[in-house]
């Protein structure tokens, strides 16, 4: 620590002597406006989430529990902050984090060059593909192209990656969407709508409990994505720490194990009233 | 309005068969959905969504009671914000002064003729990021003792969330005092000018003109409107679960989601909601009957 302290002092004095004490001031303000800072004063780590089978949801006692919920947790005990959630609705989100409303987003967001416009992202915690779950009536015919007409009607969650996709793929087909998870899979199962593009493993979990309603009529890995964090631009020692500690949890093991519980199976579905 | 007392009370055939008529249509919506919707109705999840066993054994509300009780209280603190605001916008609207009057006409021009969705949205995302850091709140919250917080605990839920429901009561009661000022400001027009002009020739100032006569005869006047917009307001707070306030709206997505009980949850909701405007209406409706028994005598 002292050693830290003393290459640290002599880096400031170099610094201060070689570059113009303008450009010493503007970078000690960097570093002071992080928001790194402003979480370790505070104690508390916020962080912006939306409820997302398995990434987030609530248990039984009402408590948050998932992937992103352990991811954020560690992260809280590696910094030595407490961690206060902040579940947002998913469309408002960004504009949330803009604001100020909370530190981070750690809620399995895709990263994007849409969004990436507006925030920074970290490197991926989590690569996520979509799934395909489609209403029985569908049986029968060929993916992709049988569904890529007037008749059919595809389901998804507003403002999620899932939509572009269906856009761009599918431009004959009808697309509807719909503010939460729960409203798309009901429309589908319904038979309201044919068929719902999302992360998996909703779809697989829901096919797994609906059979003969619904059916995967793919088993191809969609649009495999890349979830990071996300963080307000012009913050280079947040994007930085946080993408070293994805990088050190990445290689020991501790993502893939917790990712490989969430999303491997179901050993947690007594957690949840379901 | 109201049944005519001497009229016989009785069960006739037209009640039979308007009582079968409601029944025939609710059954045969029943059989509709259960038909169309492909649903496994699960209610077993319900007494857990509502209560939970705390850590000592005893019962502790759960998402949705939380939930119920945050809408509670967010009604209950926009009402107050906004009665003051709404008041003090209804005096000025009913002022001969020109500047106080223009104030509170903009105001209630711009709130009115705006979604109040739009409203909550712009007001959130460029206002409240502003206020809501600048009070303070937060760092004060903290700074309590455990003995202050239970009572802010009491009077705002969680402490962490206490911000959120600030930014929440905030929206709903600059939104709600708009309306409440147009109630008092007729409730000030609607009082005779002959009663204002008896009492100046009383020899009142002005300001005791209106503290004496005007207010009493006015908040007489006001008070039905007034808990109508009070239910209102209880309905409207739904909204704000787009800004993320964690109240009975956004919580039953997140239960929703969660459980995977979709229907479940929002029937229990609507009942939830239902069951407190309802009760609330008894309770302005009885409060009504009393006033106007003491102005009979």
């Amino acid at each position: 620590m002292k050693l830290t302290g003393a290459i640290l002092g002599a880096v400031m004095t170099a610094t201060a002597v070689s570059a113009p004490a303008a450009a010493q001031d503007a970078q000690q303000a960097l570093a002071q406006g992080s928001v790194i800072e402003t979480i370790k004063q505070r104690g508390v780590l916020r962080v912006g989430m939306a409820t997302f089978v398995p990434w987030a949801m609530r248990d039984k006692n009402g408590e948050l529990i998932g992937f992103e919920i352990d991811v954020a947790k560690k992260l809280g005990a590696d910094m030595e902050v407490r961690v206060d959630f902040v579940p947002t609705a998913w469309d408002g989100i960004i504009p949330a984090l803009l604001a100020g409303k909370f530190d981070v987003i750690i809620g399995g967001m895709s990263i994007t060059p849409a969004r990436n416009l507006t925030v920074n992202f970290t490197a991926p915690y989590a690569n996520s593909s979509l799934g395909v779950m489609a209403h029985a009536s569908m049986q029968g015919k060929a993916w992709p192209d049988d569904y890529n007409q007037s008749g059919v009607t595809f389901v998804c969650r507003r403002g999620a990656t899932p939509c572009a996709y269906i856009a761009e793929r599918f431009p004959k087909a009808e697309l509807r969407q719909f503010d939460d998870q729960g409203q798309t899979l009901q429309e589908v199962l319904n038979g309201s709508a044919q068929v719902l593009v999302d992360s998996q493993p909703l779809p697989a979990f829901t096919i797994f409990d609906n059979p003969g309603v619904v059916f995967a009529p793919t088993e191809e890995k969609i649009n495999p994505g890349n979830e990071g964090f996300a963080l307000r631009k012009g913050d280079p020692d947040a994007l930085n720490f946080f993408n070293n500690w994805i990088l050190v949890n990445r290689a020991s093991g501790w993502l893939d194990a917790r990712h490989a519980y969430w999303f491997g199976g179901r050993p947690w579905a007594d957690l949840v009233s379901n | 309005m109201y049944p005519d007392p001497d009229r016989p009370r009785r069960f006739g055939a037209l009640d039979a068969a308007l009582i079968a008529a409601a029944l025939g249509v609710a059954a045969y919506f029943w059989f509709r959905v259960s038909d169309v919707l492909v649903y496994r109705w699960d209610w077993s999840f319900l007494p857990g969504a509502l209560i939970r066993t705390g850590p000592d054994g005893g019962w502790r509300p759960n998402l949705l009671l939380e939930g119920l009780l945050t809408t509670i209280r967010l009604s209950l603190w926009a009402m107050a914000l906004a009665s003051l605001l709404g008041l003090a916008l209804g005096a000025m609207a009913s002022s001969a002064r020109l500047l106080p009057k223009m104030t509170a006409t903009v105001y209630v021009g711009l709130i009115r003729n705006m979604p109040p969705l739009v409203f909550i949205f712009v007001f959130y995302f460029f206002l409240s990021s502003q206020i809501i850091p600048a009070l303070g709140v937060d760092a004060a919250l903290r700074a309590l003792g455990p003995q202050g917080a239970a009572l802010t605990g009491a009077l705002l839920g969680p402490p962490a969330l206490a911000e959120n429901l600030l930014s929440g009561v905030l929206c709903l009661a600059l939104l709600e005092a708009a309306y409440i000022c147009e109630i008092v400001r007729a409730g000030i027009g609607s009082v005779p000018e002959a009663q204002k002009e008896a009492a100046r020739s009383l020899g009142l100032r002005p300001f005791q003109v209106f503290r004496l006569v005007t207010a009493p005869l006015a908040l007489r006047a006001v008070t039905p409107p007034l808990a109508n917009q009070f239910i209102m307001l209880v309905k409207n707070s739904a909204i704000v679960s787009l800004i993320s306030v964690q109240e009975l709206t956004f919580i039953a997505t997140e239960v929703a989601v969660s459980t995977g009980r979709r229907f479940e949850t929002w029937i229990v909701v609507a009942a939830l909601y239902f069951a407190l405007c309802y009760g609330l209406a008894r309770l302005f409706a009885r409060l009504e009957r009393r006033m106007r028994l003491t102005d009979r005598r």
